[in-house]
């Protein structure tokens, strides 16, 4: 497709003779970073699968943070300094849910674990992690080898852009399963393209901002998106997990765990994965006691058409021919996405907001979810 | 300090000297472009943002992928775009609750509306009050008062190089975050035959219905998706974040709002003329047709005037008059000036019609016969029931003169071409006057007829279409190797060839060494270059490309021997099937073949299957001068039908399997064309999917392929 090929954009911002010289010429930003990045070389090079990434210095003996990519499933991979250096890597640990690696360079004679003794240049991850998230608006550079168009000593390319939007990652429901629910840079730079993914995001002074990701379409326009996972990155899941009560029986009970690039970057160098990352299986969510009008098309619009008397949506006072248009602010297109939403995000006694459309005016309405009635034909099985 | 500007970067510098200046002096020794620049782009952000607001829709249709059946090959591409169903965005332009969008967002026809204003907690419920179909603008109204309306930047002081700032609220779900960014310059300015604004900053469904704001945070335009080839409100998404994209100006959607208040819809001002040639560029305009009833019909143009100037404005080409009409309304009016011969004519106030009634084909009832030297045209077959066959016009006959029965006499015919340039520029209902030299005896007679518009009928069974007396090889031919129920394609090998042929023949594949591109031709044993052959190009399915040559070449292999056609299939340059743009190589292709051979060029046809048939309906509407009828199988238009035109005709033969999902979108496409009053042959086949043709609708595809030429 025509956007992803668009060519790059080098540095070249200002031909024409301008006011006054900025304080930070990118060709100096540019050149101190290109030394604290990589380029990564590792399995693939079939099918649309690129043999080729980037990745970002972190510490001065050699860990790398880079995508969670299948470019890291081999034990050959290779990284390829910016003085031209070509140097063995080994993966240590990865986040799905951020969608991150830390990879670290393998000097020969030294454990993986030992201090390498290499000091190379590196972006502080820290204080990364620790910075204000940058706005729409703000410049960025980002620079990755994409399309593999550096080699060796050749630096990497260069993309000047502006951050579009800092928000929620738009393709965490619908056409495909994205981990990361957390905020994400989106870029008005066609950075995300083959290769790209692990190259940095940088502001105009060359401060790490986050991680160029993958190729990914966004579901809610169906167009490239062009984002990086920030290094502030942050998630929440719930979870429930399985103890032993004081009686030996098995309960469930719920947990919170937070996954950070912070905690990454920190327990990661300590070769440890940092979370617990069993996932609550997907339950039937809460109950609401709606009937809705036949679910014909693909997008039928949540339509009510009756509730189940005593039920939370009686006891909240919805009638019949409301429009269900939006829960906790989340736009509810159809009767489909109504039951997405509330099989993924809601639980039992889990109070919601619903704005619904009655007549000409949308009124917002509180319910407090149900437990969803045993289902009378299907026999609950024993314990 | 010497400073030089570049003109082009005039005003945003005078923007930047002020953030500069307003910094104490003493505190900032050492002053920073970038960061100044990085500040004004901000506010100019934040003081359009309150006008910039959140859209989002509820219902509608949902354009989908056709799945591949299970096993099966895999199935066409996407059969139009799949619409996102994420926030869109819309600008307020007036204070009391209308709000302007891009048609792009409302395309699949959503049931509910909300609307919501930074700073204001409640969504509102919108309703489109009308579109503008000529720029793809949709103005809302919501119950809202107060309003912020962003400045307007005039259309006279947009320059190119101006900074330009796309603003959208797709991405961040909190209308009180500043609006979603991109950062460009302005491209062009009247872009879109004078509609747009072009710019370089991304455009794309994150932020179509925002807006294009300079750097001092007065707004140049609506962000719209625009392509300069086709029409619709989802032409040019796709090349969405391409460094292309459009705006129009919003002064420009100011102007027009009165009207669109009224809750009219505004539809494009039709002259309803079009050019002589294609080539719009050189030639001069002179007209070559004029649409019935239509504003130029009701002024007094006729065909042959050529037009000289609009508007005060000299007409040097047809391009020059498309540029001048491009942004007219219907309602509007003309001062035009034309040359009838050597006088000049002078037209003032001509009103733009909205719709220009269809042009409809006269027709007469016979099918000519072809490579005739002698004067007249010998009538091959005459249609039952037709307006030759009650004036007692018989096979065999010669028509030597034929014209309108008012003239004192009818003008004589000297060929084939002649004839049906004569009835194109008749409509039915004439009466004519028709000069015969009959078959036996050589009886000269005058008839009269009543001319009819072209009927939806295919002959069973044609004669042979040159003088010289052919036995057709076989009575009853098998059925080729690529239609269905397919007797288990035993075909005959065929090594009697009794002529040498003077050109190569058969199946040949030929590449195009410098664009890389290849196609193949077939050309029957029998080719005689003073045969004139139809010419069928065949589309392939998506990612069939130079795998089904051979195929298609032995499934027409005996039709195109007995009928004298060649056939060719130009190959895709990518295996997720055609793309529009492919349209000018293929059409060079086609053109390569029709130099080489003798190709009759009323019987030069676009035929292909699923996105092949698309691609199909796409080059036959784009390529006028080349394609006289198009034939596509399980396949839909993509964009919506241009106007019948007399003098670049176009026959329309369109099939779809019942059990085809997309058999509702083809019909539709079929009454799309009727509408338009192309002669459409239709043929839903039973128990079908999306196969290739049945016996029967093969053969009625030939037939009608052999009786393109009908008059």
């Amino acid at each position: 497709m025509f956007t992803r090929y668009t060519l790059l954009t080098v540095v070249a911002l200002f031909g024409a003779p301008a006011l006054a010289p900025a304080a930070d010429p990118f060709a100096d930003t540019v050149e101190k970073a290109n030394k604290k990045l990589v380029k990564v070389f590792g399995a693939g090079g079939f099918a649309r699968l690129n043999n080729y990434g980037t990745g970002i210095i972190i510490s001065k003996d050699g860990h790398i943070l880079t995508v969670a990519s299948q470019l890291l499933d081999t034990s050959e991979l290779v990284v390829h300094l910016y003085d031209g250096q070509r140097m063995k890597a080994q993966v240590i640990v990865t986040e799905p849910l951020l969608d991150v690696a830390l990879i670290k360079i393998r000097v020969e004679g030294k454990k993986i674990d030992e201090d390498s003794g290499l000091d190379l240049d590196f972006f502080d991850a820290l204080t990364a992690v620790r910075r204000p998230p940058a706005a729409a608006g703000d410049w960025i550079l980002g620079m990755s080898n994409t399309f593999e168009i550096a080699l060796r000593d050749e630096p990497l390319s260069v993309q000047r852009g502006v951050i579009s939007a800092y928000t929620k990652m738009a393709g965490r429901r619908g056409i495909f399963e994205f981990p990361y629910t957390g905020d994400v840079y989106m870029v008005d730079a066609i950075t995300n393209n083959p290769g790209a993914a692990g190259g940095a995001l940088l502001d105009k002074k060359g401060e790490l901002l986050g991680i160029i990701g993958r190729e990914l379409k966004n579901s809610l326009t169906e167009t490239w998106m062009n984002y990086a996972i920030p290094m502030n990155a942050k998630m929440t899941l719930k979870t429930t997990i399985t103890v032993k009560d004081k009686d030996g029986k098995d309960v469930e009970q719920e947990k919170t765990v937070t996954v950070s690039m912070e905690e990454f970057v920190t327990k990661g160098a300590g070769y440890k994965t940092p979370v617990d990352k069993t996932l609550i299986p997907l339950g039937l969510g809460g109950y609401h006691g709606i009937i809705f009008v036949p679910n014909i098309l693909e997008r039928t619009p949540a339509y009510v058409e009756d509730v189940v008397p005593g039920s939370p949506a009686d006891k909240a006072g919805l009638r019949p021919d409301d429009l269900v248009s939006f829960i906790d602010g989340e736009p509810i297109i159809s009767i489909k996405a109504l039951d997405e939403y509330m099989r993924k995000f809601t639980r039992p006694n889990q109070k919601i907001v619903l704005e619904v459309r009655r007549g000409e005016s949308l009124q917002s309405i509180e319910m407090t979810l149900g437990q969803h009635p045993p289902k009378p034909k299907v026999p609950a099985p024993k314990p | 300090m010497k400073i030089t500007i570049p003109n082009a970067a005039r005003p945003w510098v005078a923007v930047v000297a002020v953030a500069l200046l307003a910094a104490p002096v003493s505190a900032q020794p050492k002053p920073d472009l970038n960061d100044a620049t990085e500040k004004a782009m901000k506010a100019a952000s934040a003081k359009v943002a309150p006008a910039i607001v959140k859209i989002e829709t509820a219902g509608g249709a949902e354009t989908t992928l056709v799945a591949p059946k299970k096993g099966g090959p895999p199935g066409p591409p996407a059969a139009g775009i799949r619409k996102g169903v994420g926030p869109t965005t819309g600008l307020v332009v007036s204070a009391d609750g209308y709000i302007i969008s891009s048609a792009f967002n409302f395309s699949n026809k959503p049931t509910d509306i909300f609307v919501t204003i930074p700073g204001r907690p409640q969504r509102l419920v919108a309703k489109i009050v009308a579109n503008d179909q000529t720029r793809m603008l949709t103005l809302l109204k919501i119950d809202a008062k107060d309003l912020t309306v962003p400045d307007v930047f005039p259309k006279k002081d947009v320059e190119v190089g101006q900074w330009g700032l796309t603003l959208g609220r797709t991405l961040d779900n909190n209308v009180d975050h500043p609006p979603s960014m991109s950062v460009g310059i302005v491209s062009a300015t009247n872009r879109i035959w004078g509609k747009a604004i072009q710019t370089d900053a991304k455009t794309s469904p994150v932020n179509y219905g925002g807006a294009l704001v300079s750097i001092d945070g007065r707004v140049y335009g609506v962000v719209v998706p625009a392509s300069n080839r086709a029409e619709g409100e989802t032409a040019g998404v796709d090349v969405y974040d391409g460094g292309i994209g459009f705006a129009v100006p919003l002064e420009d959607v100011l102007a027009t709002l009165p009207r669109l208040k009224e809750g009219k819809d505004l539809r494009r001002g039709l002259l309803g003329v079009s050019p002589q040639g294609t080539d719009v560029y050189n030639a001069v305009p002179v007209i070559g047709a004029i649409q019935p009833d239509s504003a130029a019909a009701r002024a007094g143009l006729q065909v042959g005037d050529k037009i000289t100037e609009i508007n005060g404005k000299k007409v040097p080409n047809y391009s020059t008059l498309q540029h001048i009409m491009g942004p007219m309304y219907e309602s509007d009016e003309l001062a035009l000036k034309v040359l009838r011969g050597d006088k000049e004519m002078e037209f003032k106030s001509v009103k733009l019609l909205g719709t220009t009634t269809a042009y409809v084909a006269a027709y007469f009832g016979i099918l000519p016969m072809r490579d005739d030297a002698s004067p007249g045209v010998e009538v091959r077959f005459v249609y039952p029931k037709s307006p030759a066959d009650v004036a007692g016009i018989k096979a065999g006959d010669r028509i030597m003169k034929f014209g309108p029965a008012a003239l004192p006499a009818p003008p004589p015919v000297a060929n084939r071409a002649a004839f049906i340039a004569a009835i194109q520029r008749l409509a039915p209902g004439a009466e004519v006057k028709v000069e015969v030299k009959r078959k036996d005896g050589g009886k000269v007679e005058t008839v009269q007829a009543k001319l009819v518009p072209v009927p939806d009928e295919i002959p069973e069974k044609l004669p042979p279409a040159t003088g010289k007396k052919e036995e057709p090889k076989k009575e009853e031919p098998k059925p080729p190797l690529n239609v269905r129920a397919d007797l288990g394609g035993q075909e005959e090998k065929k090594d009697d060839k009794k002529e040498k042929p003077k050109l190569e023949t058969g199946y040949m594949t030929r590449t195009d060494e410098a664009l890389g591109r290849e196609y193949w031709v077939y050309v029957p044993d029998n080719y005689d270059p003073k045969v004139s052959h139809g010419l069928i190009v065949w589309f392939h399915q998506a990612g069939q490309g130079g795998k089904d040559g051979e195929r298609m070449a032995k499934t027409f292999e005996d039709f195109a021997a007995d009928n004298h056609f060649i056939i060719m299939g130009p190959k895709a340059s990518a295996e997720t099937g055609w793309k529009a743009n492919e349209t000018e190589v293929v059409v060079r292709d086609v053109k390569t073949v029709i130099g080489q051979y003798t190709i009759d060029r009323t019987r030069v046809i676009a035929h292909g299957q699923a996105n092949g048939g698309e691609m199909a309906f796409y080059v036959g509407f784009n390529a006028r001068d080349v394609f006289r009828g198009v034939c596509t199988v399980g396949a839909i238009l993509g964009n919506p039908p241009k106007d019948n035109i007399a003098n670049q005709p176009l026959a329309f033969f369109i099939s779809g399997g019942d059990k085809d999902p997309l058999i509702k979108d083809i019909v539709e496409s079929k009454n799309l064309l009727m509408e338009k009053r192309f002669p459409v042959i239709f043929r839903e086949m039973k128990e079908s999917g999306k196969e290739y043709f049945d016996v029967k609708t093969f053969n009625d595809f030939l037939n009608w392929a052999d009786s393109l030429d009908r008059i």
